[in-house]
């Protein structure tokens, strides 16, 4: 499809009109070393749904992702341009406390990253930054967030073994449970099975469904049967604009735009 | 629907291609087999009508293959959008090409007791429905091999021409079987097999929504007149008066 042709197909921004959107993005623009990576992404993310972002190698979709908790903002010089409100606030004004869109906005990455400590304080460490809890308080979270992330029968009686000693699939359930300990109302995945053999990924792509009930869940995935399997929403992106958004059933029998087409047909790369 | 680029993995596209040239090819055969049904009804050949019944079981190995191609690329593929409906489409088309191959063999197979009694007149009116049947038949695989979703709705709806003759043959049986009791076995054989014909007409329309689902991801929902009527239809008039003492 040429550009004009983008240009007199408007990208469905709302594809989800009967639920309410959870973060509302408005005209982004993001640059880095003079590439503009995204432009003037428009999206209503809705709440409590799982969100699939798909797409080939460098279209903005990891990068939509890591703006939705800023954390490009460790990087000097990086700047994001538009809107994005969480509950009616617009999370990219500077005023916007760091601490507060990382407590309500969890982010797994693509490799397990689990601290070198124990399982229990990998869960406890990101809940003391925020929170100070009782021992019996902190003890009953740690074990909700293990329980929600399905490892508790697990590890229950490991608790004080270094995470290290998980397994591939376990310690990225341990991220997830690390990341919903915080309470987030928003779950962000970044390719979060690529590095899982198929039974590990199975787990993961249950606990997203259970998960969806409380946290709106945004995933980006390279996996298109992936983001078939779990989402209720499927995005496509490519050079950087929001091509297509729509209902995941509807994106993979029957798009409207002929690059989704072709992307999700492996019919280009 | 197909976008007219290749896949990046070829041998996706060979496998795609090769599964539309069988659902055509087995198209052909079922025109073929119809066609040579009506042909030995004209020419009263006991045998050749056996030949037909047996060549039926081709078209029943061909739909096999059709049914394990679908299942080996929606588990080695995992087609998705236009492939998908592709895929899907062509699992359904074969279904009904196989149901229009067992009509044309039980025409066929009619054909044998029919040739065993004095030849009627009204058989004649039999190739009429056939030629109607096999150019629907043929026109919606054209269809389907072009992916043209007009040509395919145009069979559907040009469905009710053959319904139509139908309804008329069905009379003009009826109005013989009644002037004369010895009319009654061949053309009680002939109904059936217009009626397998006129069947033959309804896969043709069904394969018709599947190329418009293929094509426009859409079902082909609009209503269309049915117009065999011998279900419904008076008949009554037809009745041959009493002969006056």
């Amino acid at each position: 499809m040429t550009d004009s042709a983008i240009a007199t197909n408007p990208t469905p921004v709302a594809a989800a009109a009967a639920v309410p959107s959870k973060l509302t993005v408005r005209d982004l623009h993001f640059h880095y070393n003079g590439f503009h990576a995204l432009k003037g992404i428009d999206m209503d993310i809705p709440e409590k749904r799982v969100t699939a972002i798909i797409g080939p190698s460098g279209c903005g979709k990891s990068t939509l992702l890591r703006i939705f908790n800023r954390i490009y903002a460790i990087y000097p010089k990086l700047e994001a341009n538009g809107s994005i409100e969480l509950d009616g606030e617009n999370i990219l004004d500077p005023g916007y406390s760091m601490n507060r869109l990382r407590s309500k906005v969890g982010m797994v990455f693509q490799k397990p990253v689990p601290f070198p400590m124990t399982i229990f304080e990998n869960v406890a460490y990101g809940i003391r930054h925020h929170e100070k809890l009782p021992k019996a308080e902190m003890e009953n979270r740690v074990e909700q967030a293990l329980r929600s992330s399905a490892l508790w029968d697990e590890v229950k009686d490991k608790l004080k073994q270094n995470a290290l000693g998980l397994s591939g699939g376990q310690q990225q359930r341990l991220c997830i449970a690390r990341a919903i300990a915080l309470k987030p109302d928003v779950l962000l995945l970044d390719e979060p099975t690529s590095a899982l053999d198929p039974i590990a990924t199975g787990r993961i792509e249950q606990l997203v469904e259970e998960l969806k009930s409380q946290f709106t869940i945004v995933i980006v995935t390279h996996n298109m049967q992936q983001a078939a399997r779990v989402s209720d929403l499927t995005a496509f992106m490519y050079l950087g604009e929001l091509i297509e958004f729509d209902q995941t059933e509807k994106i993979f029998t029957k798009p409207d735009k002929k690059q989704t087409e072709d992307y999700i047909t492996g019919r280009f790369g | 629907m197909n976008t007219g680029t290749d896949h990046i993995i070829k041998s996706y596209d060979t496998e795609l291609t090769r599964l539309t040239g069988e659902i055509v090819r087995m198209g052909q055969l079922s025109v073929k087999q119809l066609e040579a049904a009506i042909d030995v009804v004209e020419r009263r050949d006991e045998r050749a009508a056996q030949r037909v019944v047996d060549n039926d079981d081709t078209i029943d190995r061909m739909e096999q293959e059709v049914s394990h191609d679908v299942v080996r690329l929606l588990a080695l593929r995992a087609p998705m959008a236009g492939d998908l409906r592709n895929v899907f489409a062509a699992l359904r088309i074969a279904a009904d090409i196989e149901r229009i191959g067992d009509y044309a063999a039980n025409v066929a197979k009619r054909a044998i007791p029919l040739s065993m009694v004095a030849p009627v007149r009204p058989a004649a009116g039999l190739e009429h429905l056939a030629t109607l049947a096999a150019t629907g038949v043929r026109d919606v695989l054209a269809a389907y091999q072009d992916r043209d979703a007009e040509r395919a709705h145009a069979v559907w709806q040009n469905d009710t021409v053959l319904d139509e003759a139908y309804t008329g043959y069905f009379r003009q049986l009826l109005t013989y079987m009644m002037e004369d009791p010895r009319n009654i076995t061949p053309c009680t054989h002939l109904l059936f097999m217009a009626k397998n014909i006129e069947r033959i007409g309804d896969h043709a329309t069904n394969i018709a929504e599947n190329v418009w689902f293929q094509v426009t991801g859409e079902p082909l929902q609009v209503p269309r007149r049915k117009l065999d009527e011998t279900a419904s239809a008076d008949f009554s008039g037809l009745a041959v008066k009493p002969n006056k003492p």
